[in-house]
């Protein structure tokens, strides 16, 4: 799997713990990486995802219909689920103020076996990092 | 021409900053079935 997950696009680094069952991406400069693809490579490596959380900074935005996500790149923005810490990013829509934030982007659903690689994820935020 | 010259760099300084500073840091990940 670690191999798998190396030859993604965006990937730098890639830590296995077996002991834990914990994957550890690290996204190169860039951060041209696509987390959707990361999780549906590593469901055909033979592995299921039980959960995905990212650490990213962008901008908030509002899109047309009227859902706040985090801009990572140009034409790449994650959809927040909403709670608590996201309507607190809402008045920051579109403004030049750049969020760290660290949420979840995919968990199995209790019971499934099979992960579903194709719903598109959105973004639990669990902490809001920095402001700037 | 200089004065016009500076003025594009800082466009474009204002373009690229933000995009730079947009990116995914890290991604986590809790499998299962990992022998």
């Amino acid at each position: 799997m670690k191999q798998h997950l190396g030859r993604q696009s965006g990937v730098q680094n890639v830590e296995v713990s077996l002991l834990d069952g914990k994957v550890d991406v690290t996204p190169k400069e860039d951060g041209q990486i696509d987390p959707a693809q990361l999780l549906k490579a590593t469901y055909d490596s033979g592995v299921t995802v039980a959960e995905m959380d990212m650490t990213a900074q962008g901008k908030i935005v509002k899109d047309s219909a009227g859902n706040f996500g985090l801009q990572v790149e140009p034409n790449r923005s994650f959809v927040f689920a909403p709670n608590e810490l996201s309507k607190g990013l809402e008045s920051l829509a579109d403004s030049q103020t750049v969020v760290t934030v660290r949420g979840q982007l995919y968990k199995k659903a209790a019971g499934k076996k099979k992960a579903d690689t194709s719903a598109p994820l959105r973004l639990l935020l669990l902490e809001v990092v920095k402001k700037e | 021409m200089k004065r016009k010259n500076i003025a594009l760099l800082a466009l474009l300084g204002l373009m690229v900053v933000p995009a730079a500073q947009a990116q995914v840091k890290h991604i986590e990940m809790r499998v299962e079935g990992m022998t």
